[in-house]
């Protein structure tokens, strides 16, 4: 117990100014690391890193789209001497919630130094304000100056103390083109009697009624009690009236591409791995909603390891491999014009290298709308739970 | 060593029970405790502060009786669908089957080694709206135009039926397979129709079978959530959705708690007027 | 006109056992018939063409190979453990009258009846507050799977040991076996279609659980919990490829059974 107290006292030290430690007091409390760099001590040599299935790149979507060379992983790996064990166990995020929040909750560490979570729901915000994530080591992260300015200062961490983006994506419109024209509004989408018993939303809140707030014209970013019941409402009216056909997860594609949907809120990135020519994907006319997964430092991770390998994948160089190889949006500048050295038709690809003007349509969400209990009890009711 | 056993008589059961209880008292039992812990809780989380608070279940109650209620429903209804299905399919294994009768109880529970969402994204695509399935019965007028399978009561109480038929089935089996085919004989040798001879023979045979199987159909069924998220709307939604939308969504701990031990009384409940109405010696022996 | 009636009620039950066979095949004769698909895409969702690189490649995705390598082990390993302590508590209950009887009646039939969200949650924190014993993974796994097949196997052993006849052990007891014996010559062999039967079933639920393993699981991946952490970004189609070799497999071991019966057949006949 001691020790633990020790060591954590020791890296949330060292994160917070790279105070240079003494030896002796440094191999004591960690047990000796290996690898070289940096200032301040406490570098190991071996990364655990938790992240959503398909999150990366490898060989086989490597090959797809025309890369060659090791993956990031392993380059990262040459580079630094530090070997990352790297575990696909994120399902959704309150499953990965509650599956560590219990060590978490008594101060243990649970075996990671990065985890991925999302930020349209409460989860990445609860590792945060519970005090279970650990201050960023930006000495060791010189490439955050490459953070795009549209992700500098999100609502749940304004000055990156804790979080860096992995992946985004966008929300948008996603319909079928064999069962209906352009859907292109959220309006057309939860009202146009056409398309009635044939129409997806999320049964997440922050993205379904982020998109309706937009179209109410209101800021999904500032979130009242007057905007969020407007939003509701509308949702509780559709689902009435029988417009909605389920709430989903991401299980929307496969009816969007068997045709039981017409027309379905949808998220840029399964459009684009469905594949499917017949079904279309589009940003409302009134904008979307950015959703990203972000990088967390838990408890009992090693923060200048992690921020090591942070700023690694903010290296354009790199991150321009993790989009075309994972086949997702990254928050990093000149991460296009690097794609386009590797694939120039891969670079035109809009929704992994969204242009300004796209981006210029993205909100993001506010964060103490999922925290709040009785919107939570709304929300749910309206699913019938 | 059987001397042994003879002598000490009364010491038996408790050897025969004492590995299975010991396990299920240490990873059962000393959990539901830190669940009832739990259910007395208030506060949000992670700050939930143990105050007896027994309205958490009045309170659940009020705002979830209808899933309650639903989720009974839809297990009794689900529970009887599959009895009607698979007792035939068991006799016909039991009886008629011969060297063939493990090749095809294979055949019942071998789709269920499958995993659970590869099998549904397979019957979405069956029963999808522009699929063979819907065509045919728009076609014979058994749905209308715009008719649906999916995401409805049906799709729901279907998933649910389909999903849990080998546990009906199997012990309906079980029971079958043991009754002497002498008996059916001498039935009917004494003049007994077919009809008769299975009425008054084969069925109350059976009758372990029967509780069993609707044992361990109803009760997994009523706490059921995934048939219902995957294959429902709003409409739909049955009490494990609440409670799984309540522990994981809302972290709302203390609710969750409450609802599940509401759910777990109220089948023991039914278990005991159940055990009433079969008489206790069915589900003892 | 008898003849006729009972001939067709004769096949009508066949004809019937076959339609509810085919009734439970036919999302698997799907699964099979997608596992040779080829999308274009990640998901595996519409036919897009024929192609036998899914089986050859089948552990192409990774981390597939060690999630169903795990759920099998654990399958076999849990249900073997929960078949002998199901079976011991079904005969203390069926066959004995002891202090705590109905107790343990209910205590059986509880573990069934609570949600899985819950049993897996409340499960983990009993683990997380003694992890000088027992660590997050293999062992978890295993002893979660153990205690919640054991009810399944309770009751449908249950189904057997009441009807029972008890003649033929009280006959092989006149003849001279002691308790031990008369269990292992007449009744165990009396019971084992019925703890077959409930080992499929625990198998079953030990191959198929996510919830209750994805809780207590640590790092460790079951192919349930692969699959459903894939689900969300792909479907594919080596999914299917293990799912129907898991499935045909299990049809092999079934006709291997039916061959050997007839083998087993002709030598007592030949005995005869």
């Amino acid at each position: 117990m001691t020790t633990r107290i020790t060591r954590r006292e020791l890296l949330q030290r060292s994160a917070a100014g790279g105070v240079v430690l003494t030896l002796p007091g440094l191999l004591a409390a960690c047990g000796g690391g290996g690898g070289g760099g940096g200032g301040g001590g406490g570098l190991k040599d071996v990364l655990n890193f938790s992240n959503w299935e398909l999150y990366i790149d490898v060989p086989s979507t490597r090959k797809a789209a025309g890369l060659t060379g090791p993956t990031t992983l392993d380059q990262f790996t040459a580079k630094t001497g530090i070997k990352v064990n790297y575990y696909e166990d994120v399902n959704d995020n309150p499953g990965y919630f509650a599956k560590v929040q219990g060590r978490l909750s008594r101060g243990q560490g649970i075996d990671r130094d990065i985890i991925v979570s999302t930020d349209n729901d409460r989860f990445l915000g609860e590792y945060i304000s519970n005090d279970w994530a650990l201050k960023l080591d930006k000495s060791l992260i010189p490439n955050i100056s490459n953070l795009v300015d549209a992700q500098a200062s999100p609502p749940f961490d304004p000055t990156r103390e804790y979080t860096l983006p992995w992946f985004s994506g966008m929300d948008g419109i996603a319909w079928n083109e064999d069962l209906t024209g352009p859907v292109t509004t959220v309006t057309q989408l939860l009202e146009d009697p056409k398309l009635k018993g044939r129409v997806g939303v999320w049964n997440s809140m922050g993205d379904t009624l982020g998109l309706i707030m937009l179209e109410n014209g209101d800021d999904p970013a500032k979130v009242t009690d007057a905007t969020f019941d407007r939003a509701l409402a509308v949702v509780q009216k559709a689902q009435d009236a029988g417009q909605i056909r389920r709430f989903y997860g991401n299980d929307y594609a496969q009816p969007l591409a068997t045709g039981d949907l017409a027309a379905s809120m949808a998220w840029s990135g399964d459009i684009f791995a469905l594949q499917v020519p017949k079904v279309k994907w589009g940003i409302a006319e009134k904008g979307g909603i950015i959703w990203t997964d972000n990088m967390v430092i838990p408890l009992g991770g090693s923060v200048p390891t992690a921020s090591t390998y942070m700023n690694f994948v903010y290296d354009p160089k790199i991150s321009a491999q993790l989009a075309l190889g994972g086949g997702y949006m990254v928050a990093v500048k000149g991460v296009r014009e690097e794609a386009a050295k590797l694939d120039p038709n891969a670079a035109d690809n809009t929704l992994v290298f969204p242009t300004d003007e796209m981006f210029s349509q993205m909100h993001q969400n506010d964060p103490t709308m999922f925290s709040n209990p009785e919107y939570e009890k709304r929300w749910l009711a309206v699913q019938g739970k | 060593m059987g001397s042994f056993f003879h002598r000490h008589r009364g010491v038996t059961p408790y050897l025969l029970l004492a590995p299975g209880i010991l396990w299920l008292g240490i990873f059962f039992v000393i959990p539901m405790g830190f669940l009832g812990y739990q259910s007395l809780q208030s506060g949000l989380f992670p700050h939930f502060e143990f105050t007896w608070e027994f309205s958490n279940f009045s309170n659940a109650v009020t705002d979830y009786h209808e899933q309650l209620i639903r989720s009974f429903v839809y297990a009794g209804l689900a529970t009887v669908a599959c009895l009607v299905l698979a007792y035939p399919l068991a006799y016909w294994i039991a009886f008629r089957a011969g060297p063939w009768r493990n090749l095809f109880l294979l055949f019942i529970i071998a789709p269920f080694f499958v995993t659970y969402l590869v099998r549904t994204l397979a019957w979405l695509n069956i029963l999808a709206d522009r699929g063979p399935v819907v065509g045919l019965l728009r076609d014979l007028h058994i749905l209308g135009p715009d008719g649906r399978l999916l995401a409805t009561t049906f799709a729901v109480l279907s998933g649910i039926t389909y999903n849990f038929f080998p546990f009906m089935a199997l012990p309906l089996y079980v029971s079958l397979e043991q009754i002497d085919e002498r008996l059916l004989e001498a039935a009917k040798d004494l003049y007994a129709s077919s009809t008769k001879a299975f009425l008054r023979v084969t069925l109350p045979l059976s009758a372990p079978g029967i509780v069993a199987g609707t044992l361990l159909t109803f009760i997994p069924a009523a706490g059921d959530f995934i048939n219902a998220a995957l294959l429902g709307t709003p409409n739909q939604a049955m009490i494990g959705n609440v409670i799984q939308a309540k522990f994981l969504e809302s972290l709302d701990y203390p609710t969750a708690a409450s609802l599940s031990f509401i759910l777990m009384g109220t089948i023991l409940v039914g278990l005991l007027v159940y055990a009433r109405v079969v008489g206790p010696e069915r589900l003892t022996g | 006109m008898n003849t006729a009636w009972r001939l067709t009620k004769r096949h009508a039950l066949t004809a019937y056992a076959f339609l509810a066979v085919a009734y439970l095949m036919l999302p698997i004769v799907v699964v099979i018939l997608f596992s040779f698909n080829a999308p274009k895409g990640r998901f595996n969702y519409i036919w897009e063409g024929f192609t036998f690189d899914n089986w050859i490649h089948w552990d192409a995705i990774l981390g597939i190979r060690s999630a169903v390598i795990t759920s099998i082990e654990i399958g076999i390993l849990s249900t073997l453990v929960a078949t002998v302590l199901g079976t011991l508590i079904a005969l203390a209950i069926v066959r004995h009258r002891f202090v705590g009887h109905s107790t343990t009646n209910i205590l059986v039939f509880l573990p069934m009846t609570a949600p899985e969200i819950v049993l897996g949650a409340s499960l983990l924190t009993l683990f997380l507050n003694t992890t000088a014993v027992f660590q997050l993974g293999f062992g978890t796994i295993f002893i979660a799977h153990v205690m919640f097949i054991i009810s399944f196997i309770v009751v449908t052993v249950k189904a057997r040991l009441i009807g029972l006849d008890r003649h033929l052990e009280e006959a092989a007891m006149d003849l001279g076996a002691n308790e031990l014996t008369t269990f292992r010559k007449v009744t165990l062999p009396l019971l084992a279609p019925a703890m077959l039967a409930a080992a499929l079933l625990g198998f079953a639920l030990s191959i198929d659980d996510f919830v209750i393993t994805y809780l207590n699981a640590g790092s460790t991946q079951t192919f349930p919990i692969f699959v459903w952490g894939i689900a969300r970004v792909a479907v594919p189609p080596q999914v299917n490829v293990v799912a129907s070799a898991i499935f045909l497999i299990a049809i092999a071991i079934g006709l291997g059974n039916v061959a050997w019966q007839y083998r087993t057949a002709k030598r007592t006949q030949g005995a005869v």
